[in-house]
């Protein structure tokens, strides 16, 4: 069958076809699609949103009193819980979420469309983000509804903003485990990371309540810089002091332990992407 | 320039040689069916021009461009084996997904009619059944309205009914004058829809041809049976191609089995432990690779 020779620059579109929307559109797409995935899975909601919310009740609500400056303890495990939800946001959005593409070949077909990478990336973001927000508000609202927590709207704000900042800054930590955990193990390696480590920086319990050497062991942890962070958002210097027992240290000096995790956690992140794309093209 | 060409592209792992030094090309417009056994490269030669895997040696350019590129991804549509899903979008959600992602697209209603997918775009992913899925996964192939669309075994998963639906939907597709590259280990799936076959064997390019070609080489059926007719008789009967003998039987590799059945019983000979069934095309290859060395 003779072919008539035609230049292959040309695209041959269908009567039908029409110009796909901008970037931007791609990228709103994606996040929607992420969305509907994340929503109708409740159980994911429940264990990202809720399991927060519920502890703080339990454990939060609980505890009363005020500490030397007049903060309230509850106000401080609030900033307490928040943090613990955003770094399990952090671990199973980036992390078990990442994993799981990777071992259902959806990250193999999206990788032969022309989409860009980063915008798979900035989906995890955007829901993430979303979910951060979220956890954090219904915290808030069960604090100063049940719990009787007050705070000036500035304190509100500031605790939000650093919040969902620190959060982010463990977005690598869970992109790293996404990346170098095999899937099957993600699941199980993400709950060997994130419960020690909300218990080690004094999220469930407040420090000063925990036997010694976790005490000496916690300045190691970045998610203790997290929380000191939070702590001294929340309430004065003395108060974050009273609460835990350690610290604070300079509000420079935590904020670098994050940085520098995001960092770290990123350059294993990225070298766990090249080396999972590698494996897949060899 | 073509939209594909392949050149000295050779692909091992671990020890298997999965390709040796194939080298192709596929003008605009070609319908062309890489046919060939299980283990023979296909999926291999279809993920190195896809950009998936990278070639030991060898180079592969489609439109003149990587195929990890942009410029070429946006313009080539995918349908590969047993991809995954997210099991909680529904079929529309995942078709509009797919569409934004490309520089031109077509309208939904109209992929989803292609792809015989009308009354199941509110269903979730997990509700479909398997050959439901095969259909889903050539709507987002075609969704972003290609130049070239790779089909990695297309019908595997589908009954008879759904094969002739399926053919049906990618000549229209071809009539727009799109390039298509399908696998098949069926010669007569090849025959039915390629203008050209490349037969692969053992990560080599055996014969590429057109299928009038490749069925004088290769019978499509394969005729078994117990008969008294002797083998010099039997191979000047009309529609005999090969015959080989197998323990007390004798395989007749036919194009027209009708034909030679039906002369067979004319001419009064037995016949019992009958079967006809599609010929082998690992057993077809092996006697083919036999004649074009010796």
């Amino acid at each position: 069958m003779t072919k008539t020779i035609t230049n292959v620059t040309k695209r041959r579109l269908s009567p039908t076809a029409r110009p796909s929307g901008s970037t931007s559109a791609m990228l709103l797409a994606q996040v929607r699609a992420e969305f509907l995935a994340a929503f109708r899975v409740p159980e994911f909601l429940i264990g990202i949103v809720a399991i927060p919310v519920m502890l703080y009740a339990m454990f939060g609500l609980t505890s009363s009193g005020t500490l030397p400056d007049g903060t309230q303890v509850r106000a401080l495990m609030m900033a307490s819980f928040a943090a613990y939800g955003l770094l399990s946001l952090a671990i199973f959005t980036f992390g078990v979420d990442v994993a799981q593409d990777r071992k259902g070949g959806w990250l193999r077909l999206m990788r032969v469309t022309p989409m860009p990478a980063w915008v798979y990336f900035a989906g995890k973001f955007a829901m993430s983000v979303l979910f951060g927000v979220l956890t954090v508000l219904i915290l808030f609202a069960v604090a100063a509804l049940a719990g009787g927590v007050r705070l000036p709207l500035e304190k509100w704000l500031a605790t939000f903003g650093v919040l969902l900042l620190g959060g982010l800054s463990l977005s690598t930590l869970g992109f790293a485990l996404g990346y170098l955990a095999r899937p099957k193990a993600a699941s199980t390696i993400a709950n060997l990371v994130y419960l020690p480590l909300s218990f080690a920086s004094g999220f469930f319990f407040p420090l000063s309540r925990l036997p010694e050497f976790l005490r000496e062991m916690a300045p190691y942890l970045p998610t203790y810089h997290f929380g000191q962070l939070v702590w001294t958002t929340v309430g004065s210097r003395e108060a974050a002091q009273a609460f835990t027992g350690v610290g604070p240290e300079g509000t420079l000096e935590h904020a670098l332990w994050l940085l520098g995790t995001f960092v770290f956690f990123g350059v294993l992140a990225l070298w766990g992407y090249r080396r999972d794309r590698d494996e897949a093209r060899s | 320039m073509n939209v594909i060409e392949m050149q000295g592209v050779s692909k091992r792992y671990g020890k298997l040689e999965a390709l040796r030094g194939v080298s192709l090309e596929v003008g605009a417009g070609e319908v062309v069916a890489f046919l060939g056994p299980n283990g023979a490269g296909k999926t291999t030669a279809i993920s190195i021009m896809l950009g998936q895997k990278l070639p030991d040696s060898g180079t592969v350019r489609l439109f003149g461009h990587r195929p990890d590129l942009r410029e070429a991804r946006g313009r080539v549509g995918v349908m590969l084996q047993e991809p995954g899903l997210p099991q909680s979008l529904t079929v529309e959600e995942i078709v509009e997904l797919f569409a934004s992602y490309y520089p031109y697209r077509l309208p939904t209603g109209e992929v989803l009619q292609r792809a015989d997918l009308l009354e199941k775009r509110r269903a979730q992913v997990s509700q479909l059944s398997g050959g439901q899925k095969q259909r889903l996964y050539f709507a987002l192939a075609v969704v972003g309205d290609p130049d070239l669309i790779f089909l990695d075994e297309p019908t595997v998963a589908m009954d008879v009914e759904a094969r002739r639906a399926f053919w049906e939907q990618v000549r229209g597709f071809a009539a727009l004058g799109k390039t298509i590259l399908f696998s098949t280990h069926y010669l007569e799936e090849a025959d039915a829809n390629a203008d050209r076959v490349i037969v692969l064997h053992e990560g080599r390019v055996l014969q590429s041809g057109t299928p009038a070609q490749i069925k004088r080489l290769v019978a499509a059926k394969t005729v078994r049976l117990r008969t008294d007719a002797p083998l010099e008789q039997l191979e000047a009967l009309p529609g005999a191609g090969r015959l080989e003998r197998e323990n007390g039987h004798v395989l007749v590799y036919s194009n027209e089995p009708e034909a030679f059945l039906g002369e067979l019983v004319r001419r009064g000979y037995s016949m019992s432990d009958l079967t006809v069934k599609d010929t082998d095309l690992e057993a077809a290859f092996v006697s083919l690779t036999g004649k074009l060395e010796a």
